[in-house]
């Protein structure tokens, strides 16, 4: 039985588990998260270092590093008729998916990028893995453009291009052929037009990143780059096959204030100009107070409450976030920080993994765990105090 | 006009360009690189240096010019004299520097391929399969090479294949660890993991992400071995486990001197052609690849690239 999710969600986290079986013992990661990302908006995932924001992007893509495990849960993603199961699908399905219809942006810009590429080689990967057969199209108007023109010579070698290219249209049935002959430096030259055709392209989404000179930086390796144009050929890259949706995992934390702002702001215009979902990962609430239109809270692998931005900054609900406002320090206040340390994993607090640390904490909360309620609407908080 | 053109320029001709300014600044790797072109112009023209006299057929197997045992100093017919039973001294030099190169890289690329595939496999595919592949490689590491080539000369006779496939077989453990180091540490990094997020296979992310990323070192290391590897095959053929007596070696001619080292005491040193020659050979032969080895560090480290 397929799960259902409704036109106007994107992406549902079910119940997912997730486990690090390291050599000191069973980290508990992720313990049982819920997430619904709706089409269209900019959710953003806020937690302490170590709380399993990442991990929970990551399993987006399917991609948990070792030792983690995903134990059990679901992950629904709508593609437009029906909702399939990241978790259920094979390698090469996940392959077609990941850049495609979701892409990452990871955190530190130039560890993303292969020193040993060109910008254009990098961003091009991405346009040769998922729209090969869009530009291969594009090369053949070009070329029955030049046929017209070319005299008869010309025009002998330009048919035979034309085949190649056909050739190449047809991904379903790889030639083996072509294939390995396109490993063959020299050789490989009559895949020029095709070189052409992604340079324009990443020339063009370079542009869309506002990238000053995007001519010269196609060339460019990483090392000649600084951090904030690494981080937006990063975003070019992630955005060149228009996902639907984007996991941005900390994509400013790395970066200086008055780049991080031009990141922010190019994120928010692309985000309108593309349509696209975001989850947007990060600890700084500023950030999320800037870009996102709702805010999931984790604490130390739970979801602990979901709302719009408005209503979290307002009338945060559950007593870590109330914390955990309260911590932002500001002029003029005292600074109150959280007491107590973030739980070790191998070993959580049973219950409300919170408690320990909880002002508010009842004998209850050390017995069960509680639920994800919906104490308004659109406003869910997993705390006993809202239990009925 | 000129800064228009430096910017068009395409990446591929900026690094050749770069490679070209490294190796300038090391004079040591630019003899290197001259050292083994000689040796290669050797190999090719070896018909044309040395002549395959009439009446041979195998242009490796050195022909008898008399019977004597007593080795004849340099003439003008033998420009390098004549070892013990008249092999020409100058012709087994100049054709053994094919048989060199053959066992240099033969030897190095069985080396590689098999260090490559196993270390890969090892490093990148971790937990079971990299425990077996690294105890299997802890095996071959402790299996001494000298009997193993002594083993496959006992079975299939002496000859220049049992070298070849006895050295293969000891040689790549050093490479498959290497190899595999280089991949842990390369799979942890950012671009690894964004690689497989735009929807890279496991082939492509292997061979075109972190392949590419950790491959200088063994390159490096091939250069240097291709040196060592034919020092080695040199003392297994002076063992007689190589090549039959009579072949184009060089270790094979420097074990038809093995008698003749000390000629008597009143010219001891009498017999000087017959180890000097193939000596100097694969001397400069070693040398040159341990140069050129060093000239492909100058220009392949990473960690020493412009900054």
């Amino acid at each position: 039985m397929e799960k259902t999710i409704e036109s106007r969600e994107l992406l549902d986290v079910k119940d997912l588990y997730i486990n690090f079986y390291t050599y000191a013992g069973v980290v508990e990661a992720i313990d049982g998260v819920n997430l619904l990302l709706k089409q269209g908006e900019t959710l953003g995932l806020v937690g302490e270092t170590g709380c399993g924001k990442s991990v929970t992007s990551l399993s987006i893509i399917v991609l948990v590093p070792p030792p983690g495990v995903i134990e059990k849960g679901d992950i629904l993603l709508n593609m437009e008729d029906r909702a399939i199961n990241l978790l259920k699908q094979r390698d090469r399905a996940l392959m077609k998916i990941r850049g495609a219809d979701i892409s990452m942006v990871f955190q530190d810009p130039r560890g993303a990028l292969n020193p040993v590429y060109t910008v254009t080689q990098q961003v091009g990967e991405a346009l040769l893995l998922h729209r090969k057969e869009e530009l291969c199209k594009r090369v053949l108007q070009e070329l029955e453009r030049d046929i017209q023109e070319a005299n008869t010579f010309k025009r002998f070698i330009y048919n035979c291009e034309k085949k190649i290219y056909e050739k190449m249209m047809n991904t379903r049935r790889r030639s083996a052929s072509l294939n390995a002959l396109s490993k063959i430096p020299i050789v490989n030259r009559y895949q020029g037009r095709l070189r052409n055709e992604i340079r324009k392209e990443v020339v063009k989404l370079l542009k869309t990143m506002k990238i000053a000179d995007p001519e010269r930086v196609v060339d460019m390796y990483p090392h000649e780059l600084s951090g904030g144009m690494a981080q937006r050929v990063v975003i070019a890259m992630a955005l060149s096959c228009d996902p639907r949706l984007l996991l941005a995992d900390e994509p400013t934390t790395n970066l200086d204030v008055t780049i991080q702002a031009q990141i922010l702001l190019l994120i928010k215009e692309l985000k309108e100009k593309m349509e696209s979902t975001i989850l947007y990962v990060t600890h700084d609430l500023g950030v999320v107070a800037q870009i996102c239109d709702r805010v999931a809270v984790m604490y130390a692998g739970n979801v602990v409450e979901v709302a719009d931005t408005l209503t979290i900054f307002k009338n945060p609900s559950h007593p870590y976030t109330r914390d955990l406002l309260n911590a932002i320090p500001r002029p003029g206040k005292e600074f109150k920080s959280i007491r107590g340390e973030v739980p070790a994993l191998i070993n959580p607090p049973k219950g409300c993994r919170y408690h320990p640390r909880c002002s508010k904490a009842m004998p209850i909360c050390a017995q069960v765990k509680p639920k994800l309620t919906e104490i308004e609407e659109e406003h869910y908080v997993m705390c006993h105090l809202y239990e009925r | 006009m000129k800064a228009k053109k430096a910017r068009s320029e395409s990446p591929t001709i900026k690094e050749l360009k770069f490679i070209v300014t490294r190796i300038k600044k090391s004079p040591l790797s630019l003899v290197g690189i001259a050292v083994i072109a000689f040796f290669v112009a050797i190999a090719l023209l070896a018909p044309i240096l040395a002549p395959i006299p009439e009446g041979q057929e195998d242009p490796y197997r050195l022909m008898h010019y008399g019977w004597t045992s007593e080795p004849q100093p340099p003439s003008p017919e033998h420009l390098f004299g004549t070892a013990q039973y008249q092999y020409d001294i100058f012709y087994g030099c100049i054709w053994g520097t094919r048989t060199a190169f053959r066992i240099g890289i033969i030897v190095v690329a069985g080396n590689l391929i098999i260090g490559l595939i196993v270390g890969t496999l090892a490093g990148y595919y971790s937990g079971v399969i990299d425990e077996l592949l690294m105890r299997l490689t802890d095996i071959i590491w402790a299996f001494p090479g000298l009997l193993l080539a002594m083993a496959f000369a006992a079975t299939m006779g002496p000859s220049l294949d049992s070298i070849v496939l006895a050295l293969i077989l000891v040689g790549w453990p050093s490479y498959a660890r290497v190899i595999r180091s280089e991949m842990l540490r390369v799979k942890q990094e950012d671009y690894v993991e964004a690689a497989k997020a735009i929807g890279c296979s496991d082939l492509r992310v292997i061979t075109r992400h972190i392949l590419i990323n950790s491959i200088y070192p063994i390159i490096i290391m091939a250069s240097l071995d291709t040196g060592a590897i034919v020092l080695s095959a040199a003392a297994l053929s002076f063992l007689g486990l190589g090549p039959p007596p009579g072949y184009a070696d060089w270790g094979q001619m420097i074990s038809l001197s093995r008698g003749f080292i000390y000629k008597n005491a009143q010219d001891p040193l009498g017999y000087w052609f017959t180890w000097t020659y193939p000596g100097i050979f694969i001397f400069t032969f070693v040398l040159g690849w341990n140069l050129l080895g060093d000239a492909f560090r100058d220009i392949l480290d990473p960690t020493l690239r412009r900054r």
